[in-house]
């Protein structure tokens, strides 16, 4: 074995970049009045050493992915100089990981937004005034010059109050700016799900009524497949596996087209062709069935359809044999698989993951995986997948007017040829909708009204989706773009108004709940005062909504023939108080945070000071070493609360879905022969994926994770990189039928011959992001917008890729 | 008076470079990929698509040694380099000149230059920090996910560390130097 390779020799080879100082050569602030703000606080890319004294600590929650790690921030004279872990989260368990360790530079990164703008330039350019926070709030009213206003669009749309499309990124306060969509009064809302996790999420939650968390902790056997957890964070799953594995307690199994960390971690890796997972558990079923593995017990108490399906599952000869031409995975090794699987259950885990679409077949690979899993009674226990218990928030009322005017959601339904009733794009419509069948509807002219303009909250559609040419037009044809933001990302430069959030680390956000074996509240609680003239969402909304409330309630009285009736019965007075848009931003993040726990004594306080709460806390929470704390004792845990039964409404699993078929959708999982792995020759498929440094686009331009990861590399197979004359560092050209990007190469074996794979989030247009700007390579420019077909989500891995060296 | 030292369940790591972070925003270490006193070590992959050795992939957290018989010391001219009395090895900038006699000298490549103060830099078990104020566990074991690190006083027969190296077995690295380092794999 070859000795792991000197630091200094490693780093000659990822092109060690020195990162000391910082440019701000931009044209984000052209305006010649523009006057540099004063700094509050360290503004270059750089880092200080903690004192030597105690400083005070302020408990908060990380941000810097949607994990929400519990972080205790150091304070030293107003700066934040250090953040830690915060050892009294069940969730996080004392960890924080490299990106919420570079917090800090998020917070003091001299590019982000700092005071609100408008936009002088054209569109897309860039070139933006800064003005004040009413100049803001008056020119989203009225326009300028430049753009329309929400007075004009929507008098002439009629009080239409969808013609303004709401989209928003994940995150704690992505509630507050729903309220905002909800008291404004339109019908389309699109968030992060159909970027995300919506196949993973339904398919779960349509066969065993919830998307379960795994308690593995405690599994015997783990099958990950397509999940990636020692790059792909979540915790706590990531902290529960790895100190587990090799020998240590869980056997864990790593299906991946590609050699991950995660696979380097396993105990076994098999290399599967992309898009073919299902065809591995069919098999792996078949298996199950065949050699009686399965819980028959737990089956025939707790299933429906089982008969149905398992009898396709034999009929279709699912066996192994079959399995391995299409998965590339040995017969041997899933016959293996299925019976260690077996020996271990309940405690045994096919890991249901955590990620975005990648084939257009995902919502039935996770209602087979689920259906697989719950075959061997391995739900709602003690190793297995768990639905946990979830402590209950108080609600407050939000506002919901009634716009006579405003239309549904913007959704084309279609009859299909054998007459079924469905929608253009997809069968179902979700709660967040499918964005890139929005988006594409909205290029393609299929809307059924004008939707004119867009409000975009902590979301960056132009990073985040395929295909940003489409989304680059989409946002070039909206007249009025309000985008609210910390940094000015490349959806920022689309924008006709900016408003600045400030960072996590300057707000308090709305407490949250988190559900699991061990469940607790917390919150994430200012730090710093926001520097410059950013606010948090809260604020920003209250004095948007002090602004627009009572001019678009004129547009309304002037379109809306109910509420007219309204005010004849009922006064004006009387009538505006349903539709005063202020009314959901009155309170402070800190009021609502204290009635939201009003009914556990002591909580509001505790989280205050601590950060967490949980009933018995004080009681419970040990610290057992160094590395180890107690959250709650072993007989507290909520490993089952169902009795072991599935969460769906009927109580059992649900094998059969009847009412897919009239969707054109198959009511249970079955193999279909377009969904076989295949790339015509001299091409590659693409694969697209996460690493433990960078969060997706979000923390791009952060100088301290691009200490670790300067930029994103290509890793081609090197015998085919060989080939091609490609060596290390070499600069390649990766083309779609959409688009190029450029990167460079890294040759290696951990990747298929037939396959290319570079880590999202890399190569930004934004001439605002000094480090972000043009580095690396774009997935989105290349990745073509293949709709999944059940939710509308976007499969990542359906693009075939040629490469050349340029 | 302590003898510090630590011990890493190594098969923990996960090379996700949160230690790396933690170091540099706790000691205020320099921005630049090559400055850090604290690195993953990963091991080239072996053999051909599919068919890889999991085994030569190996992640191999490391910092400086702390030896008990440290070479960088005995070269150093200005008596720079020198152990305090808690057993860690140091460096005190106001000696250091920079001939980087220690750089070549240290067999486990753990130092480097800062560029700000133009001397030699490394571990100090967060000595200046973290320790300066109390606390009993280093930046890079207190905020690791996996918990590879164990921090603790070697001579104290109660510590943590202490119980661990009773019980696990472990390794030191390069031991045929005869530099006692204290840093421990746990196998």
């Amino acid at each position: 074995m070859e000795v792991a390779i000197s630091r200094r020799k490693f780093l000659q080879g990822t092109v060690a970049m020195s990162v000391v100082g910082a440019t701000a050569a931009t044209s984000l602030l052209s305006n010649e009045h523009e006057t540099p703000a004063k700094a509050t606080g360290p503004v270059s890319f750089h880092n200080t050493k903690t004192s030597a004294d105690k400083a005070h600590e302020v408990a908060t929650l990380c941000e810097m992915c949607v994990n929400k790690c519990a972080a205790l921030a150091r304070v030293e004279d107003g700066v934040v100089t250090k953040l830690n872990p915060n050892p009294l989260f069940p969730k996080s368990k004392n960890m924080l990981c490299a990106r919420g360790n570079a917090g800090m530079q998020a917070l003091y990164d001299p590019d982000r937004l700092k005071y609100p703008m408008i936009r002088i330039g054209e569109k897309g350019e860039g070139k933006f005034k800064r003005v004040t926070w009413d100049e803001a709030y008056e020119a989203i009213l009225n326009g300028t010059d430049k753009f329309p206003g929400l007075s004009k669009i929507l008098d002439e749309e009629e009080d239409n109050r969808s013609s303004m499309l709401f989209c928003a990124g994940e995150g704690m306060a992505e509630h507050t700016f729903k309220q905002f969509y909800q008291a404004f009064g339109s019908s389309n809302w699109l968030n992060h799900a159909s970027v995300c996790l919506q196949t993973v999420a339904s398919g779960y939650g349509v066969t065993i009524g919830a998307y379960p968390q795994s308690d593995l902790d405690n599994a015997e056997y783990i099958i990950m497949a397509g999940a990636n957890r020692a790059e792909a964070i979540v915790t706590p799953d990531t902290m529960d596996v790895f100190k587990r594995t090799k020998g240590r307690g869980a056997k864990l199994v790593c299906i991946d087209p590609r050699f991950t960390n995660t696979a380097a971690k396993a105990d076994k890796w098999l290399a599967i062709k992309p898009g073919t997972d299902l065809a591995f558990v069919l098999a792996l079923t078949y298996v199950t069935i065949t050699e009686e593995l399965e819980n028959r017990e737990y089956i025939e108490a707790n299933f429906n359809g089982y008969e149905e399906y398992s009898t396709s599952v034999l009929e279709n000869k699912y066996t192994p044999e079959w399995a391995e031409p299409i998965t590339g995975i040995a017969a041997k090794d899933i016959y293996k698989i299925a019976r260690e699987f077996a020996a271990a259950a309940p405690k045994a885990i096919y890991y249901p993951g955590r990620r975005s679409t990648f084939a257009k077949n995902d919502f039935q690979l996770r209602r087979a995986m689920a259906i697989f899993q719950a075959m061997h009674g391995a739900i709602d226990n003690k190793g297995g997948l768990i639905f946990g218990s979830k402590l209950a928030l108080k609600e407050h009322e939000g506002l919901m007017p009634l716009y006579d005017r405003a239309q549904a959601r913007a959704i084309i339904k279609r009859k299909d040829k054998e007459g079924h009733l469905g929608y253009d794009d997809c069968a179902v419509v979700s709660g967040g909708g499918s964005w890139i069948g929005w988006r594409n509807r909205f290029l393609e002219k299929k809307m059924p009204y004008k939707v004119r303009g867009m409000f975009c909250y902590k979301h960056n559609p132009m990073m985040n989706m395929p295909n940003s040419a489409k989304t680059a037009e989409m946002l070039r044809k909206m007249e009025l773009v309000v985008t609210i933001d910390t940094m000015p990302s490349d959806t920022v430069m689309y924008a006709d108004v900016v408003l600045p959030e400030c960072t996590y680390l300057e707000r308090t956000d709305p407490v949250k709940t988190f559900g699991g074996v061990e469940p607790s509240f917390a919150v994430r609680n200012k730090v710093i005062e926001p520097m410059y003239e950013t606010k948090p969402v809260i604020e920003i909304l209250k004095g948007l909504t002090t602004k627009i409330s009572k001019p678009l309630f004129e547009v309304s009285k002037k379109h809306d023939e109910e509420l007219q009736d309204l005010i004849e019965e009922d006064g004006e007075e009387e009538a505006y108080a349903e539709f005063d848009l202020t009314l959901p931003f009155v309170h402070t993040q800190e009021e609502l945070n204290h009635h939201a726990v009003a009914m556990y004594i002591g909580a509001a306080e505790k989280l205050h000071k601590d950060g967490v709460f949980y009933p018995k806390q004080e009681k419970y929470y040990k610290k057992l070493a160094a590395n180890k704390f107690q959250y709650y004792p072993e007989k507290k845990k909520y490993y089952s609360t169902k009795g072991g039964k599935p969460k769906t409404a009927s109580g059992k699993v649900e094998c059969v879905i009847a009412s897919f078929t009239a969707k054109g959708i198959d009511s249970f999982p079955i193999w279909r022969d377009e969904y076989a792995f295949s790339v015509p020759k001299g091409k590659f498929k693409l694969l697209t994926g996460r690493h433990a440094q960078f969060t997706q686009s979000g923390t791009a331009n952060n100088a301290m994770l691009r200490d670790l990861m300067p930029e994103n590399f290509v890793w081609i197979n090197k015998r085919v990189a060989a080939e091609k004359g490609i060596k290390f560092a070499d600069m390649v050209e990766v083309s779609s039928s959409i688009g190029s990007t450029r990167l460079k190469a890294y040759p290696t074996e951990k990747v298929a011959p037939d396959q290319v794979f570079f880590v999202h989030g890399f190569g930004e247009e934004s001439e605002a992001l000094t480090w972000a700007y043009k580095n690396g390579g774009n997935d989105n420019k290349i990745i073509e917008d293949t709709i999944e077909p059940v939710y509308g989500a976007a499969a990542m891995h359906e693009t075939n890729v040629e490469i050349r060296k340029v | 008076m302590a003898r510090y030292g630590i011990a890493l369940d190594y098969k923990n790591c996960i090379n996700c470079k949160a230690c790396e972070v933690a170091c540099k925003e706790e000691n205020g270490i320099l921005m630049g990929a090559d400055k850090h006193r604290i690195w993953v070590g990963v091991g080239e992959i072996e053999g051909q698509y599919p068919l890889l050795d999991l085994t030569s992939n190996v992640f191999h957290p490391s910092q400086c040694q702390h030896c008990e018989d440290a070479p960088c010391q005995d070269v150093c001219p200005t008596q720079a380099t020198y152990t305090d009395d808690n057993g860690i090895v140091r460096v005190d900038v106001e000696k250091c000149i920079l001939c980087t006699y220690c750089i070549t000298a240290c067999p486990y490549d753990a130092r480097y230059v800062d560029d700000r103060t133009m001397t030699v830099d490394k571990c100090n078990f967060c000595t200046e920090t973290r320790l300066a104020r109390g606390e009993t566990t280093t930046a890079c074991q207190n905020t690791c996910p996996t918990k590879v690190r164990i921090f603790g006083d070697l001579d104290d027969p109660n510590s943590e560390i202490s119980e661990l190296l009773r019980t696990r077995e472990h390794y030191t690295l390069k031991p045929h130097l005869g530099t006692n380092p204290k840093l421990f794999y746990l196998t």
